[in-house]
């Protein structure tokens, strides 16, 4: 558990982003290996820029009430 | 030698050089120089070790597209933790990072553990220099093995140009820090950060989507494009976040001047 908490830690440390960034991965990977979902391929680059962005945007919204 | 990929770990590992070299420098000031050095090239073989040991087993046993795919979401996982820092401290949610503060913090550490000026070697002090220069040196190998493994399809060696990018950040910081002897408050951490942050999350998400067969327009030439897409949504969020500070400051004022009328 320690080792997992330190693992955490140092690579992201923040929930937000890790839970937000899994699961735009998983959607991504499901999106490029579903053949019914092949029409939704080119949109896989835009998705991941604004996904990352509205992470950013979430994580800095929760610091930012807690400052409050 | 790839340019793009040397430069990022350049930038990347500049920022913990920085930082483990503070420690290394209160640790050789305030006990002695050996403790300070012997644990810092301890540290310094142990991470070489693992560089070697990972970056050989990273290349040779994981396809590209997968490697790529793992290396693009870690890179996204620290890139956005990185900028999240520095947006939090450009706008003045979070104190800037004082190198000088974490000099005296470690200072005080050192003599609460009866830390004194000897020559010979102290445990203590061989202690604080190893944890100090594994810790952020196990960043900069990260950020050395995650940036050389994401080779191109021309394949060329990525490690060897991101080892090369890191070390010279590595002789560039301690050459610095030798020179002034003080800790490096005038290195300007947090726009390094930012810069960092940017970078990361730019390579990040494009071998992120990358490893999901999705080919980006005008190909590398796109990466520039993502940084200037995130440097320009960052800069919007500090200025959101500014001027959301503003506002609860004045709102604060306002119920304070209210509570002090008669």
């Amino acid at each position: 558990m320690k080792t997992l908490k330190a693992i955490y830690n140092f690579i992201v440390g923040d929930m937000i982003i890790l839970v937000g960034i899994l699961i735009v991965a998983i959607a991504l990977g499901l999106i490029s290996n579903i053949d019914a979902l092949a029409g939704l391929r080119p949109a896989i680059g835009p998705v991941l820029i604004v996904a990352a962005l509205v992470v950013l945007s979430a994580t800095l919204y929760r610091e930012a009430r807690g400052n409050r | 030698m790839q340019w793009a990929i040397a430069s990022a770990a350049f930038l990347a590992s500049a920022v913990e050089f920085v930082e483990a070299f503070t420690i290394v420098l209160v640790v050789g000031v305030t006990i002695n120089w050996r403790s300070s050095l012997v644990g810092a090239f301890a540290a310094a073989a142990t991470l070489a070790l693992i560089v070697g040991t990972l970056g050989v087993a990273l290349v040779k046993w994981v396809p590209l597209n997968d490697l790529r795919l793992f290396v693009g979401i870690i890179l996204i996982l620290f890139g956005l933790k990185w900028l999240k820092k520095a947006i939090l401290r450009y706008s003045g949610l979070k104190a800037l990072h004082d190198e000088e503060a974490i000099f005296e913090e470690t200072m005080a550490e050192v003599r609460a553990q009866g830390g004194t000026i000897a020559p010979r070697i102290h445990p203590f002090g061989v202690a604080l220099s190893y944890k100090a220069v594994l810790l952020e040196g196990l960043e900069v190998a990260f950020i050395v093995i995650t940036f050389g493994s994401s080779i191109n399809t021309a394949g060329s060696n990525g490690i060897g140009s991101a080892a090369i990018g890191a070390a010279i950040a590595g002789i560039l910081v301690i050459g610095a820090g030798a020179l002034i002897k003080a800790p490096l408050t005038k290195v300007p951490e947090n726009t390094l950060k930012f810069v960092v942050g940017i970078m990361l999350t730019s390579f990040g998400t494009y071998w992120a989507a990358e490893g999901y067969n999705y080919s980006w327009p005008l190909s590398d030439a796109f990466i520039p494009i993502l940084a200037a897409i995130f440097l320009l949504a960052s800069y919007l969020l500090v200025m959101v976040l500014k001027q959301q500070k503003r506002r609860q400051l004045a709102a604060s004022k306002a119920q304070v001047m209210e509570e002090a009328r008669p």
